[in-house]
């Protein structure tokens, strides 16, 4: 093999390793997808980089809890929550850790609808209608497993660089 | 009959008293926050209860005779829960809502912090209801705004609280000083302070002196159109134009004035302003 092969295979490993690391710390379940519905969202008009970021680091959020409530890790709720969410999820992940029991969310995506947007931009709320694959685990053995379409309502402030989950509350459909 | 002896043991462990395979769960249909309830159970004997919510999980065995009673500090937290039941490996689940308790608790967002006087809409403030677990609550609920500055009396408005949020623009007042915005539900009260600053200069008026051979140009004390004093610290301009060409020398305004010393050549014509407000201009002749 030529240097040149040798040095271009050396670059895709480096490459590839480097991939999987970013995608190590962003933690094992994928990116769910969200779309967001702003058209009925006020009083104030959702700005162009908040029309994607919100949908972006609501999708992070998601992905970053269901690898918090699988492996009961509070350190991982610091990413994109925030006060009454992350309090909530703390609350719960230990309660998780101390029953012995863990939970599986397999997220099969999320449409948002913008409901309130702060005059001054510093708070949004939005309903999300979540499909979802739910496992209870007591331990290593499977207590149930449900496929469900689930309402929340929730509530996102603006950090120094995205946007952070305030509250989520599961709401019944009515 | 090898082949049937685990057949019959599985059908005589089901007819044995608690040991039921179907442990039905029959939730009801709501729960409200911190209340104690039952789930009603067919089932009997031994068995591993398991309540998994949105701030609770717990796991504990239960004798069953009818129903499971669980307690109002499992369920503070209002959403999804899913209670599951197993009898002898053999679990079944039902999923029920807890909905938020009474009204007691806002949280309240007041922008900026600091304002102009007399800008119309220029407050705004949001209002979260929460229950006393701090569970949001949808329902609509009246909250009153109240707005108290220091010129005169409170004002008060009421607005529906939409999926648990209320919200206002206020104009803030004609006075400088602290205005306190508050948000009032049930018996829970919060409230901000914003501070109202005076708005531009209003009517800037300069006069010159000299002193000890120096020129020095000072300001009347400067005001807005309300009459509030303008702050310490805001931006005047002065801008000389003389013999030597055109100057401009930018001052701070410190103790309600603005000064500063100014070299003349010949005639010259000294002009002040504050942002786009422009004041009066003087004549003074040079060095005397």
């Amino acid at each position: 093999m030529s240097g040149f092969g040798r040095r271009t295979l050396w670059v895709v490993a480096v490459l590839m390793i480097m991939g999987y690391q970013i995608h190590a710390q962003h933690g094992g379940p994928s990116l769910p997808s969200v779309q967001l519905n702003a058209d009925d969202l006020g009083p104030r008009s959702i700005e162009d980089l908040t029309r994607k970021s919100v949908p972006r680091d609501y999708a992070f959020a998601w992905q970053t809890m269901a690898r918090a409530l699988a492996e009961n890790r509070v350190d991982l709720l610091n990413g994109y929550f925030t006060g009454l969410a992350k309090e909530k999820l703390t609350q719960r992940i230990e309660a998780q850790r101390k029953a012995g029991i863990h939970v599986i969310y397999s997220d099969r995506g999320h449409k948002l609808t913008g409901l309130f947007y702060s005059p001054a931009g510093d708070a949004m709320q939005l309903r999300d209608n979540a499909q979802l694959e739910i496992q209870i685990l007591d331990g290593n053995t499977l207590l149930q497993k449900e496929q469900v379409g689930l309402q929340y309502m929730v509530l996102m402030t603006p950090g120094a660089d995205r946007w952070l989950v305030r509250d989520l509350q599961t709401t019944q459909k009515h | 009959m090898r082949h049937y002896f685990p057949v019959l043991l599985c059908f005589a462990a089901c007819l044995l008293p608690g040991v039921s395979a179907a442990a039905d769960l029959r939730p009801p249909a709501q729960v409200t926050a911190g209340t104690d309830f039952s789930i009603a159970s067919d089932a009997n004997g031994e068995a591993t209860f398991y309540l998994v919510g949105p701030t609770n999980v717990s796991k504990r065995k239960v004798t069953l005779n009818g129903s499971i009673p669980v307690d109002g500090d499992e369920i503070e937290g209002a959403g999804r829960y899913t209670a599951i039941l197993c009898v002898s490996g053999n679990c079944n689940s039902a999923s029920f809502f807890v909905q938020p308790d009474a009204p007691s608790r806002v949280s309240l967002l007041v922008h900026p912090s600091r304002v102009r006087v007399n800008a119309p809409n220029a407050i705004s403030a949001a209002a979260f209801v929460f229950d006393k677990y701090r569970n949001m609550i949808l329902t609509p609920q009246n909250v009153q705004f109240s707005a108290t500055s220091r010129e005169g009396n409170p004002t008060t408005t009421t607005r529906s609280a939409e999926n648990g949020v209320a919200w206002i623009r206020l104009t803030s007042a004609s006075k400088e000083g602290p205005a306190k915005i508050g948000a009032t539900i049930a018996k829970a009260t919060e409230v901000r302070i914003v501070q109202q600053v005076a708005s531009e200069a209003c009517n800037l008026r300069i006069k010159a002196n000299w002193i000890s051979r120096q020129l020095w140009v000072e300001t009347d004390p400067i005001r807005d159109c309300s009459g509030n004093a303008v702050p310490d610290g805001t931006v005047i301009s002065f801008t000389k134009v003389d013999d030597s060409g055109k100057t401009t020398v930018d001052a701070p305004v410190k103790r309600g004035i603005a000064r500063v010393q100014m070299p003349v050549q010949g005639t010259a014509h000294i002009s002040v302003a504050s942002g786009v407000v422009t004041g009066n201009e003087i004549q003074m002749a040079g060095e005397r």
